[in-house]
């Protein structure tokens, strides 16, 4: 039992390093291709592609690349991660009332204001929801990191299968379980606390 | 304040605006006004920079605004729009503060400001901590208004802003525009197509159409003297018929009740009560004037029944002529209390006639057109 500590955080790391690479790379992106309409049809349908290859597979190509480790699945989280936060956070900015831009351009906000004070956090909520569906996703995928030889609770419930030991299977499953669970909640009650005054004005 | 020297905009080929020249002056609320796709939004447009000419210059406070930052501009110019466009994230405080905030005033200065303007349009202090979503459309744009003045720009912009409002709330709205504009007296220039909001506000209305203006004049002009055929049809029922009633001509009845002086007056009796009038004017048998006779004299006359008019002893009267000013004859009716005004022509021939009803009637026409 005194393993399982130690496999969390390691599955927490690989999990919120892949993720936040998605993010960093993904909201500039994304912000980017609000005027840029062409390379975003194009940038999508490459997302979507990553989208769909099976997770197994995807670490074996990327395993080529960076080897047996955690790297390796950090980058296949990266991917995978890629395809909800670019699309919520395109969609979120770029959906968000003409009139609301149209009225911050004509009391003379700068492009620059216009995007930090209106477009950012009138989007904030549905990136939130992008990066949610990235992390509860990728924890699950995490798991699957002990085929290629990285850390984390994956090792656990693998063990357990390989030794039919059913405690250890449990100690690593129910911690992965219980990891999405709270995060699913947590962040969906700060999504909540930022569309509350939004959907009613949306209504 | 603003002049526009031969502004012209085009999209390609396209013109939008043609060779517009157009002068508002400090103080004035000048309404823009003209079918859709009559340019009206985008030479708006063209004062804050939200739009560039093609050609021509704008002046705004006798500043080429070619030479000046579209930013800085737009943050002295008022903008008001018909989406409203306030910030949904943002408390109504913050919406109202966020030009002075822009600007970088420091928060004692931006509260001052924001107590002012609530104290202007009577707001209750309760809405500030609220959100936009929680204020009905015509809160919503009152706050947009007072977004719009929170730094005392000279001038405003406003595009369509009430299109969007049911019509009980439109109405309230433009009388607190006309209420404030009397005491701020800001240089405005209002976007519109509903002509009824034109005339309610407007110290000018400027008719445009393909680009270009078709007439700019005071309401009353514009109602009066329409251009052309087109500032007819866009005003409608707006229409003032002024000049139809400048001669007397014009508003005369022919429905006159004349007895010939050699009527009996038995019979002068049964022509009042047939027509139920109270006299008669008397003429000779060439349709000439001789004046009138009332049903009192008759009674208190001893003569017999079978006696003619001219023998009760006519009283002389002033008729109006055909071609007076209808106006002067109405001051005398009104100033010696007379019911009915024979009208002559040159020769003295008796043509019509004038009455206090029609008065009412060409009164009428003037306010609601001339419906027959």
């Amino acid at each position: 039992m005194s393993n399982i500590l130690p496999a969390m955080l390691s599955h927490l790391r690989i999990t919120f390093l892949g993720v936040l690479a998605a993010v960093i790379l993904g909201l500039p992106t994304a912000a980017f291709l609000i005027r840029h309409d062409k390379l975003r049809k194009m940038l999508f349908i490459i997302v979507d592609a990553i989208q769909t290859v099976p997770s197994l597979a995807m670490l074996t190509f990327v395993m080529l690349i960076f080897g047996l480790n955690d790297t390796t699945v950090i980058v296949a989280i990266f991917l995978y991660s890629l395809f909800p936060v670019l699309r919520n956070t395109y969609v979120g900015l770029a959906s968000v009332d003409k009139g609301t831009i149209r009225a911050g351009k004509g009391i003379g906000m700068t492009d620059l204001q216009i995007f930090s004070m209106i477009r950012f956090p009138l989007a904030a909520p549905m990136i939130l929801t992008g990066i949610r569906l990235s992390i509860v996703s990728a924890l699950g995928l995490a798991t699957t990191g002990v085929f290629i030889g990285a850390g984390g609770l994956g090792m656990l419930i693998w063990r357990g299968i390989q030794t039919r030991n059913m405690g250890m299977m449990m100690s690593g499953a129910v911690p992965v379980f219980l990891l999405a669970i709270l995060f699913e909640y947590v962040i969906g009650l700060f999504e909540k606390q930022l569309n509350k005054r939004q959907r009613r004005s949306i209504s | 304040m603003v002049h526009f020297v031969n502004v012209t905009m085009a999209y390609g080929s396209h013109i939008v605006i043609d060779k517009l020249n157009l002068h508002v002056e400090e103080g004035q609320l000048v309404v823009l006004i003209g079918p859709s796709g009559c340019g009206k939004t985008t030479t708006l447009q063209l004062i804050n920079r939200l739009i560039k000419p093609t050609e021509g210059d704008i002046l705004v406070n006798r500043q080429n605004i070619k030479n000046v930052d579209p930013v800085e501009l737009r943050r002295k110019v008022g903008y008001v729009i018909q989406e409203i466009g306030l910030f949904p994230h943002m408390t109504i405080k913050q919406n109202i503060e966020i030009v002075p905030r822009l600007l970088g005033w420091d928060e004692e200065r931006k509260a001052a400001r924001t107590e002012e303007l609530i104290q202007l349009v009577n707001l209750d202090r309760k809405y500030l901590k609220r959100y936009p979503s929680e204020l009905s459309g015509g809160q919503q744009q009152r706050i947009g208004l007072l977004r719009a003045l929170a730094v005392e720009p000279p001038i405003i912009l406003m595009d369509e802003p009430f299109g969007a409002l049911d019509p009980i709330t439109r109405e309230s709205l433009q009388n607190e525009i006309v209420a404030l504009q009397k005491r701020l007296k800001k240089t405005i220039v209002f976007v519109t197509h509903d002509m009824d909001e034109a005339i309610k506000i407007a110290d000018r209305i400027v008719l445009m159409k393909d680009g270009k203006i078709v007439q700019a004049a005071a309401s009353k002009e514009l109602l009066s003297n329409p251009a052309n055929e087109f500032v007819e049809q866009f005003i409608g029922r707006h229409r003032l018929y002024s000049g139809k009633a400048d001669t007397v001509a014009d508003v005369m009845s022919d429905e006159i009740v004349c007895a010939e002086k050699t009527l009996s007056l038995i019979e002068a009796v049964a022509l009042m009560r047939h027509k139920k009038v109270p006299g008669l004017f008397v003429i000779d048998d060439t349709k000439k004037l001789q004046g009138k006779v009332s049903i009192e004299q008759i009674r208190k006359s001893e003569l017999s029944e079978q006696d003619a008019l001219e023998t009760i002893g006519i009283e002389q009267i002033c008729p109006a002529f055909e071609n007076q000013s209808a106006r002067e004859v109405f001051d005398r009716m009104e100033a010696e209390k007379i019911d009915a005004l024979p009208v002559v022509d040159e020769a003295n021939t008796v043509i019509g006639v004038v009455t206090r009803s029609s008065i009412v009637r060409s009164l009428a026409e003037v306010v609601w057109g001339n419906q027959s």
